[in-house]
């Protein structure tokens, strides 16, 4: 089926079997990989993408449900060569191991500074708990996501 | 083999490109650990050139000098070594070159930011490079840069891919995209071992995408032009299997024999003996395995996650029947797998689909496939049993391990001592000691898990020593201090004490646990403190660590090593079992097989790297995980009086041993 797409603010026009799910599209055709496949159950994060503004996870999410909201995946935070602050604290504070789960952490991030721009370290781990991570970075990140609330 | 080394050669180690840059090249492969970054510190500190001109390779078959395989925490201690040497010797010859072309003696010259200097002139090193590439055999003897002019090396430096992997960009090996590629999906067998008897797959082949339906052996899967439609297809596939039952072997290795244990046992003043259990465990790295093969008649590339390229290369070879010279293997980064990765079971499946299909193939495994296919930790039963003296000292120690952590691995004695009988002997010194290792059969695929049996022979040991102290009214810490005869390791011990405040007493239904170990020379200590609710459930509040890693190339990235370890075990330690019914694992996701989430992690994981700087580096990936489960363990029994001596420590468990 035909889809037109609205991600990381451009208009993206796609040709899908019926189904086909949105982290499918990502990452087979446009060529958008940093969004990862970690479960396909929405269980792990490492699928996360903003859907209007929301951190959700793409493996859930049909193509053509997609097509009527504004994705953005990680591939679309940075201003250029410009780092958005969660992902220039996540490299500050070395909040990353093998960083397979990063991007889901970082999704999972701006979507909460967007609704609460102070969080309090509850409501960080509240909002990342859905982000697996087995190599242990956790309390990193929380720091690192605590820095940004903090300088803004 | 484990051993096997050819004359180092400078081409195999460091490239320098006409542009200034250097490509520094190791068999190693970097999972997370920071390998990388580590060896861009190191050679661009001894070839005196801005460590943003430096590349690392890793792993590329066609390019990097032969290396058995990256596990055992050994990397930055084999290899460090080995780059300096050769950094050096670029050095040196790039000061002889410049010597020539600039008519001044060696003496008169010097190098900074990757350029010789001398004479009030200046040549950079691509300007040296003329013709000839530096090239030659690395002598034994290189004079190396003064540590005081080390830039890199020792100071706290971030991951050098960080940059690429919050940006999305970073390749992992399912990112990998080639021109034709199409994608794979296996089918699976109902259990280890079984023998596939017929396949029906007329109506796989007529469905949308397929491109065809591979068999080779006991291997059958799909190739598709989309995802999807290969596993809908492969679904559809028809295949009769027969079941064949396959367990590990069994064995016994005396590890080590005292002849005056069971004298010593008998004549003690106070006896105790305590049985400790494990379950089985998952790697479950965050990505599940995946490959991408191009085999053609004439040579294969193959992109994979593997710790040991070269076996790869010599699997792939002998699957797709061709000279192992064809075969290219291309290391790409991969989600952290802590030992999975030495198993090359999607790269192999991938070559035989490709080599089935005629077109390059990606082959992505699911959630439910890596719990179910991949290789895991296996239960283990630790019997230990000791005798203290009138004097509170231990007189004798009886140690008898039940596991098999790689079934896979043969029965060498030798190699069994040195994975499943990791760290079965005691770390402790004054008394004698046996410890049996009894190989047991096991239902499950065991492999090379983050520190092997380390981390269930040190939940025994060191529960067990917090026991004793306990039956004989001693402080577990002072007792340890007693039984410790090697300084640095006294030193570990001494210092996490003094870093958690070891003698507060912390609030109520809070206790403090301490573990400590020696994992291939790196000297570990920890302290948790856990808060035990009055129903039994357990939350851990925090971590202080102390690691002795000899010389440290960069402090930052050890420091995350270590919380790293202590996060994973204590999750291990918490939650994790895995199930498994005649061959079969029956956790299939997240929901049937919890790790600790962003909730679940410690308030704080203090980490202090106190190298011995005269020490030569060890390794810090599989360390910090190894005591931690023994630290929450005793910190449990501190906080509630509930000694728990199997895992994982449920709240269920925990209620059931607290007292009254």
């Amino acid at each position: 089926m035909k889809l037109a797409l609205t991600v990381n603010g451009e208009r993206r026009d796609v040709d899908v079997p019926p189904n086909t799910s949105l982290l499918s599209v990502l990452r087979d055709d446009l060529g958008l990989t940093g969004t990862r496949y970690g479960c396909g159950r929405g269980q792990c994060g490492a699928c996360y993408v903003l859907a209007d503004d929301r951190a959700v996870a793409s493996c859930l999410l049909t193509a053509d449900q997609a097509a009527r909201m504004a994705i953005t995946t990680v591939e679309g935070l940075a201003d250029g060569a410009k780092l958005h602050p969660v992902q220039q604290a996540f490299v500050d504070g070395d909040a990353l191991q093998c960083g397979y789960c990063t991007s889901g952490m970082v999704i999972s991030a701006v979507a909460l500074l967007a609704h609460d721009p102070e969080p309090d370290e509850t409501s960080i781990r509240d909002a990342l708990a859905g982000n697996l991570c087995r190599c242990g970075v956790y309390g990193r990140a929380i720091r690192a996501i605590g820095r940004v609330a903090g300088s803004s | 083999m484990w051993d096997r080394r050819d004359p180092e050669r400078l081409e195999q180690r460091i490239r320098l490109e006409r542009d200034g840059t250097v490509t520094a090249l190791s068999g190693k492969i970097d999972f997370g650990q920071g390998l990388r970054t580590a060896f861009a510190q190191i050679v661009a500190d001894e070839l005196d050139v801005p460590i943003e001109r430096v590349q690392v390779v890793l792993g590329d078959t066609d390019q990097v000098p032969f290396d058995f395989g990256t596990f055992g925490s050994h990397s930055v201690a084999q290899e460090a070594p080995l780059l300096r040497k050769a950094a050096a010797f670029a050095r040196r010859q790039l000061i002889d070159r410049a010597s020539a072309k600039l008519g001044l003696s060696e003496d008169k010259l010097d190098t900074a930011a990757g350029a010789v200097v001398g004479g009030g002139k200046s040549v950079s090193y691509g300007e040296l490079l003329d013709s000839e590439p530096l090239a030659g055999v690395v002598p034994d003897r290189v004079a190396l840069m003064p540590e005081t002019r080390r830039t890199y090396s020792g100071k706290p430096t971030p991951h050098l891919e960080a940059r690429d992997i919050v940006t999305g960009r970073a390749t992992f090996v399912a990112d990998v995209r080639l021109p034709g590629m199409a994608r794979g999906a296996m089918v699976r067998p109902p259990a280890r071992g079984a023998k596939l008897r017929s396949v029906d797959d007329a109506a796989a082949r007529k469905m949308p995408g397929v491109i065809a339906v591979v068999r080779q052996g006991d291997v059958v899967g799909v190739v598709a032009e989309r995802d999807e439609q290969a596993r809908a297809a492969a679904a559809a596939v028809e295949a009769d299997w027969h079941a064949l039952p396959v367990e590990g072997p069994t064995a016994e290795v005396t590890m080590r024999s005292d002849p005056e244990v069971d004298a010593g046992l008998r004549g003690a003043a106070m006896r105790l003996t305590q049985t400790y259990v494990l379950p089985p465990i998952a790697n479950a790295p965050i990505g599940p395995s995946a490959a991408v093969a191009d085999v053609r008649s004439d040579g294969a590339t193959m992109y994979v996650g593997t710790h040991r390229p070269f076996g790869v290369r010599e699997q792939i070879a002998k699957t797709v029947g061709l000279p192992e010279k064809k075969v290219r293997v291309l290391p790409q980064i991969t989600s952290g797998t802590y030992g999975r990765n030495s198993h090359a079971d999607a790269a192999i499946e991938a070559a035989i689909l490709s080599k089935g299909a005629g077109r390059p193939v990606l082959l992505q495994w699911t959630r439910e496939e890596e719990f179910a296919w991949s290789p895991s930790r296996p239960e283990a039963v630790l019997e230990v049993a000791a005798g203290l003296g009138a004097d509170g000292r231990i007189v004798a120690w009886r140690y008898d391990e039940h596991t098999n952590v790689h079934t896979a691995a043969g029965l060498d004695p030798e190699v069994l001592g040195v994975t499943s009988g990791r760290n079965a002997l005691p770390p402790y010194a004054g008394f004698p000691v046996r410890v049996i290792l009894h190989i047991e059969p096991t239902r499950l695929r065991t492999a090379n898990f983050r520190s092997l049996a380390a981390a269930e022979n040190v939940f025994a040991i060191e529960s067990f020593m917090d026991e004793l102290a306990v039956l004989s009214e001693q402080d577990p810490l002072a007792f340890r201090l007693r039984h410790i005869a090697d300084e640095r390791f006294r030193r570990v011990v001494e210092r996490v004490a003094e870093r958690s405040g070891w003698k507060e007493r912390p609030g109520s239904r809070r206790g403090r646990g301490i573990a400590c170990t020696v994992y291939h020379d790196t000297y570990v200590a920890q302290v948790a403190e856990v808060e035990v609710s009055l129903s039994g459930a357990v939350r851990l509040v925090k971590v202080w660590c102390v690691v002795d890693p000899g010389q440290t190339v960069n402090p930052e990235g050890v420091r995350n090593q270590i919380e790293g370890g202590i996060q994973q075990s204590a999750s291990w330690a918490l939650k994790e079992e895995l199930v498994h019914r005649d061959g079969r694992v029956m956790n299939t996701g997240w929901d049937t097989y919890p790790i600790a989430t962003f909730r679940d992690a410690p308030e704080s994981i203090e980490v202090l790297v106190e190298g011995d700087e005269s020490a030569p580096p060890t390794g810090v990936g599989e360390p910090g995980a190894v005591p931690t489960a023994a630290a929450i363990a005793n910190a449990v029994f501190a906080a509630s009086g509930a000694r728990l001596r199997s895992v994982p420590l449920t709240r269920e468990r925990v209620r059931k041993a607290m007292p009254g």
